[in-house]
């Protein structure tokens, strides 16, 4: 077999993966190009286009530290890059040009392929999602305005008419562990990743203007309600789309004082209680 | 701008230029030599070239496609040469290995544009790929004001029509063609366990006084295979290995490919220790 057709046919399979399956349904294609089919391992080649383009998202590293070393330890680095690869090249996809369109398009891709039955492909995607929402709040310039002062400690009165807005960037998500315990997990020898708890958590990754981001550990009534909040939706509206009746109930009423103590949310048409 | 002084004996100690390199250095200052820089990084960030004004740098290459049957543009081999005129570096150390291929139509018998890939891959371990090295290296050399140094390639499968192993490949290349390695202990060891050979009697075979420089740097199995890895420490192994080679080798210069993220700088000091240990104890 001469050494340039090899070249060629390798370049070829690494550069479009697609022709891998070709090859590996049809043999008579590899021997049209001068290569004895058996000589080749089209498997071992599948991964190593995934390394190629692992290697070409290295500067996704920067904004995922932790995704990276968790796609190392549990193994899943080649395997997810490989799909990855096959996926863009099956769909015509080009790599973006920043970090942050990658991150986003990988995260697409994630979506569909991840089985997150198995323990790793959820703690990955949790992963990818905690990292990628702390790098968007980081990298977000927008200077959120402040509509309503919450620095009043008096308990704000609420109006079935009275409309919540959040005030800043909040990014949600479900997740199925502790993004600090994982972090923790990757870092021991061995790491552990499949003693790390399967709990459910529901994520706020709050930032206002330029403040700190914070991580907030909400419960689902505060999760969907953060969800729905739009800024033009009134309290009775939520309360309706949430199962609830036209008259907002005391416990939804109370979450989103709760919500607007913390400052996360505004909320317009309210009065004060009286200071005692 | 610095540049190296080899008017000393002895080994330099390098970093290859990534994330957290100049805020490494400008912790430690002294700690390494030189910085290793790419040069496809300059030419896509020629903003990069002040990096020199921190410590001198040796040029790497993976656009020359040495063991390849597509050669580089014209534009590529003077952007390359002007990179190694302006940086001074002593040698451009470059893969044993091809980034581009005739193209294939699965369509239909007509002329397609070559296949560029953006990671370079091993060649044929053959006869036939050293000629070529052979020819391609003479087209090069003239091109460029330092010398032309090749570093060996991790074999991560088998390469169709394959007629020999990667030392006695690289100890072909070396005598036909005459020309310096750039021995990457990663890659070796990788290649070892990949193909099933002990690294430790492999290495043996190899032309180890014609090593000018060592790489060091990770790696990690997945799937089955064992991969290049930038972003983790290389593994106590590697230091044995590089201990054996330096009973036989002379380097002048040894780079620690720490550079697919920023490693934990007690890490990186700590090998650069161990490395300067056994270069000193040689």
């Amino acid at each position: 077999m001469n050494a340039r057709n090899v070249q060629a046919v390798i370049a070829a399979g690494v550069h479009h993966p697609v022709l891998l399956s070709k090859w590996q349904a049809d043999s008579t294609l590899l021997r049209h190009k001068g290569i004895d089919p058996e000589t080749i391992d089209l498997s071992a080649l599948r991964k190593f286009a995934g390394l190629s383009v692992k290697v070409r998202h290295n500067g996704l590293r920067l904004d995922l530290p932790l995704t990276f070393r968790l796609m190392t330890l549990a193994e899943l680095g080649i395997e997810v890059f490989s799909a990855y690869a096959t996926d863009c090249d099956a769909k015509g996809h080009h790599y973006a040009k920043t970090s942050a369109e990658r991150t986003c398009d990988l995260m697409s891709f994630l979506e569909k392929w991840l089985d997150l039955k198995q323990k790793n492909h959820s703690l990955l995607w949790d992963m990818i999602r905690h990292e990628e929402a702390l790098a968007r709040l980081t990298r977000s310039t927008e200077i959120a305005p402040v509509l309503v002062d919450n620095s009043d400690d008096r308990q704000p009165v609420l109006r079935s008419a009275s409309v919540p807005r959040v005030q800043g960037r909040v990014i949600l998500h479900r997740m199925q562990c502790d993004p600090a315990v994982v972090k923790s997990a990757l870092f021991q020898r061995p790491p552990r990743l499949d003693l790390i708890p399967e709990e459910t958590h529901y994520y706020c990754y709050w930032r206002k203007g330029e403040d700190d981001i914070q991580i907030l550990d909400v419960d689902e009534f505060g999760y969907y309600a953060l969800q729905l909040i739009d800024g033009l939706t009134s309290i009775a509206e939520l309360n309706r789309r949430m199962g609830g009746g036209s008259r907002p109930t005391q416990a939804f009423k109370a979450a989103l004082q709760q919500l607007a103590a913390i400052g996360i949310i505004g909320i317009h048409g309210i009065s004060r209680a009286r200071k005692k | 701008m610095k540049t190296l002084d080899f008017s000393q004996d002895g080994t330099s100690l390098g970093l290859a230029y990534g994330p957290g390199i100049l805020e490494f250095l400008d912790q430690y200052p002294g700690s390494a030599d030189y910085i290793e820089m790419p040069f496809e990084q300059l030419r896509h960030n020629p903003s990069l070239a002040s990096v020199q004004e921190t410590a001198p740098v040796i040029l790497h290459c993976a656009s020359m496609s040495v063991a390849g049957f597509i050669p580089p543009s014209q534009e590529t081999i003077g952007a390359i040469s002007l990179e190694t005129t302006r940086t001074q570096t002593p040698w451009i150390g470059e893969h044993l290995a091809f980034v581009s291929a005739d193209g294939i139509n699965e369509e239909a018998d007509r002329d397609t544009a070559p296949t560029n890939l953006t990671y370079t891959i091993c060649p044929q371990l053959s006869e036939e790929a050293v000629e070529r090295v052979s020819m391609n290296l003479s087209t090069l050399r003239p091109q460029f004001s330092a010398p032309i140094i090749l570093e060996n390639s991790p074999q991560y499968f088998p390469i169709p029509g394959s007629t020999m192993g990667m030392a006695d490949f690289v100890a072909m290349v070396s005598a036909q063609c005459d020309v310096d390695l750039l021995l990457d202990l990663s890659h070796f060891m990788i290649t070892s366990m990949n193909t099933g050979v002990d690294s430790s009697k492999e290495i043996e075979k190899l032309p180890l006084e014609r090593v000018v420089e060592i790489h060091l740097s990770g790696m990690n199995l997945q799937d089955g295979i064992v991969w290049d890895d930038h972003a983790v420490p290389a593994p106590p192994e590697m230091f044995g290995l590089l201990r054996q080679v330096v009973k036989r080798a002379r380097p002048r210069a040894l780079t620690m490919e720490y550079n697919w993220e920023a490693l934990p700088h007690p890490v990186i000091v700590s090998h650069l220790e161990r490395a300067r240990s056994i270069l000193a104890h040689a």
